[in-house]
């Protein structure tokens, strides 16, 4: 591992350890059970908005069908429990049927280029939910009930929750930084050319949707076991796959921290929208898409790296554009094939 | 069940399918011309549903001729979106995650702009037409169902001519077929598009009056006709415009004749089922069939 040569660099390699000692560490603060509430909902969305960044903005596959991860997580899940196993087999199980379930979607539309995938995710989470509205062994739609027979713990869930996005960081980067991660940023940017240099695209979309898929399967399936009730039309919800498209586009797609960075910011202020304003709040999402998409393809990630650019520029006038890109690395959606 | 009853689904299922043609074919021309997958066509089906409503109700204008004066008001708005918005994008021969996006983004901003203006109250148009019918023998078929289907229909051959007569029409089809011989044949890519984006805005708000006729309709009336639009555009081959009339029927067909087997509230996971086998078994959609034929002969 190359040691890091600025100030940025450093804040990159100790900043996350700090973030996850600080979150290890929070309970023995005695924070409001408000709080740990909230962690726990932002860390499931970073979680899912993590996974969606492996296939969206690694990959440049968009999905609006990761609902269907969700939901299917949740299910399995609880499916599991009532039958009497453990909830953290229940999650690896969860993120198991997920994993299929991406198959499933992949293996006919990634064959093909063009428009299919897009087009079979909107359709694959309207599909499943019309089904598990009218499957009766999970309730249908009057949705299902999680029953543990121990005292509700949130530090339990809370630290879950914690261990699901740090193992979701850790994938992330692992990925990021590998010969597969280099196979799918080669694939978003130019399909043909990745494969003459001999990347299967068609293989490499279908695993990278599968990892995704895994993580997103976790991640409802730790929401399921707190929340203990949940049904179609919350966990398959359109809706849901929505949310977890804008986190990281938001935060700054293609890179770890901005998939992060979005999750955070999602998870923390989704609720207070909601409340806010219950009609209004997807329209600020809708024309915050269309802000970023067209003003600053990076996210909140770019315009912060921007920001710092310029304070760096007044005070020591060093380091090419050139550089910056190789320090950052680069986001951004700007003329991405699909 | 007889034969009769058999017949009587066969015509509903092709008045239904002029329709479904009408709603999808805007969305073809603009995948074709820019290769945008065009996700706000949902919002602009419903947005047509709410304009033909309250031209009805406060003017008291036919929805048929309500319709008709949504063409000429949506391909305005279509064009001031192209030039706000779509003009922007990089230009690409396949669609890109920005494009997506935005269009996604542009969408909920609709939906969530409708949901402020008229609430999410299910709204419908009854005319004295919605009510009664024509009686063939034992077979009874709803005007507005055979009104709506022959506004649809005239619409499409009208369509059809602009498509194979005009110079316009011309440079659709030359940039469908190649953006790259088109232009340098002198095809003005940027004011085509911006027309293509207005022809393909005005046939949503068209149709989105029409399904309003037809149906009861929300601010999230447009996702259900989404996924049945993009099932037709590839069964049709996701660029041609007679595909898509095939494509129309065939839904149609699967959709009413599912019924039968098939609770009513399935048909969302039936069109995903038939889009899923189309992508499998004929990924360049039904009209390739044909073509293979005649290249083979």
């Amino acid at each position: 591992m190359k040691r890091p040569q600025s100030l940025g660099g450093w804040l990159k390699v100790v900043l996350p350890w700090v973030l996850l000692a600080a979150l290890l560490l929070l309970p023995a603060a005695s924070p409001s059970d408000n709080l740990i509430r909230l962690l726990f909902v932002t860390a499931v969305w970073t979680t899912t908005s993590l996974g969606w960044n492996l296939l969206g903005g690694m990959a440049g596959q968009v999905s609006f069908g990761f609902a269907v991860f969700f939901g299917l997580g949740a299910y399995t899940t609880a499916l599991l429990m009532h039958a009497g196993h453990s909830p953290y087999f229940g999650f690896i199980g969860g993120g198991a049927v997920a994993v299929l379930a991406s198959f499933l979607i992949g293996l006919p539309t990634f064959r093909l280029r063009g428009p299919y995938f897009v087009i079979a995710t909107i359709g694959v989470t309207e599909a499943v939910r019309v089904i598990m509205n009218n499957v009766d062994i999970t309730g249908g739609a009057s949705g299902y009930r999680i029953i543990e027979d121990k005292p509700f713990n949130p530090l339990e869930h809370y630290y879950t929750a914690i261990a699901a996005v740090a193992f979701a960081v850790l994938v992330s980067t692992l990925i990021a930084n590998s010969k597969f991660g280099i196979a799918l940023r080669a694939i978003k940017q130019d399909e043909d050319a990745a494969a003459d240099l001999g990347v299967n695209p068609y293989t490499s979309k279908l695993w990278v949707h599968a990892i995704a898929a895994a993580l997103t399967g976790i991640a409802g399936g730790i929401y399921a076991r707190r929340a203990a009730f949940f049904y179609p039309g919350d966990v398959f919800a359109f809706q849901t796959g929505i949310t977890i498209l804008l986190m990281p586009v938001i935060g700054g797609i293609g890179t770890v921290w901005g998939a992060v960075l979005g999750g955070i910011v999602i998870g923390m202020v989704e609720e207070q929208l909601v409340v806010k304003f219950p009609n209004l709040h997807l329209m600020i999402y809708g024309a915050l898409l269309i802000v970023i998409i067209l003003l600053e393809p990076d996210g909140l990630l770019g315009l912060l790296r921007r920001l710092f650019r310029l304070f760096r520029r007044k005070r020591e006038d060093s380091g090419s554009p050139d550089a910056e890109q190789v320090l950052w690395g680069r986001g951004g959606v700007e003329g991405r094939k699909l | 069940m007889d034969s009769s009853e058999y017949l009587d689904l066969l015509i509903k299922a092709l008045l239904l399918a002029g329709v479904y043609a009408a709603m999808a074919v805007g969305m073809t021309v603009i995948y074709g011309v820019m290769k945008i997958v065009n996700l706000a066509h949902a919002g602009f089906l419903m947005l047509g549903a709410y304009f033909v409503m309250e031209l009805f109700q406060r003017f008291h204008i036919d929805p048929i001729l309500g319709a008709v004066i949504a063409l000429p008001v949506f391909f305005l708005f279509g064009m001031l979106v192209h030039w706000l918005l779509v003009r922007w994008l990089p230009k690409s021969d396949t669609p890109t995650l920005a494009s997506l996006l935005l269009m996604f983004g542009f969408w909920l901003v609709l939906q969530n702009a409708a949901y402020l203006i008229w609430g999410n109250d299910d709204q419908s148009i009854l005319t004295p037409l919605t009510l009664s019918s024509v009686q063939i023998g034992e077979i009874s078929i709803p005007k507005v169902n055979l009104v709506v289907f022959a506004a649809a229909v005239i619409c499409m051959v009208i369509l059809q001519v602009v498509f194979n007569r005009t110079w316009f029409g011309r440079s659709m089809r030359a940039l469908i077929q190649n953006p790259y011989a088109a232009k340098i044949v002198g095809v003005d890519d940027e004011r085509t598009s911006r027309l293509t984006f207005g022809l393909g805005t005005a046939f949503a708000g068209f149709a989105g009056g029409l399904l309003g006729m037809l149906f009861s309709f929300s601010p999230d009336f447009g996702r259900q006709f989404l996924l049945r639009s993009f099932v037709i555009i590839v069964l049709g081959g996701l660029d041609s415009v007679s595909g898509v009339a095939l494509g129309a029927i065939v839904l149609a067909l699967v959709e009413t004749f599912g019924i039968l087997k098939l609770p009513a509230s399935y048909s969302p996971a039936l069109s995903f089922a038939l889009l899923v086998i189309v992508l499998v078994i004929l990924p360049k959609g039904l009209t390739s069939l044909f073509n293979k034929k005649w290249k083979a002969a």
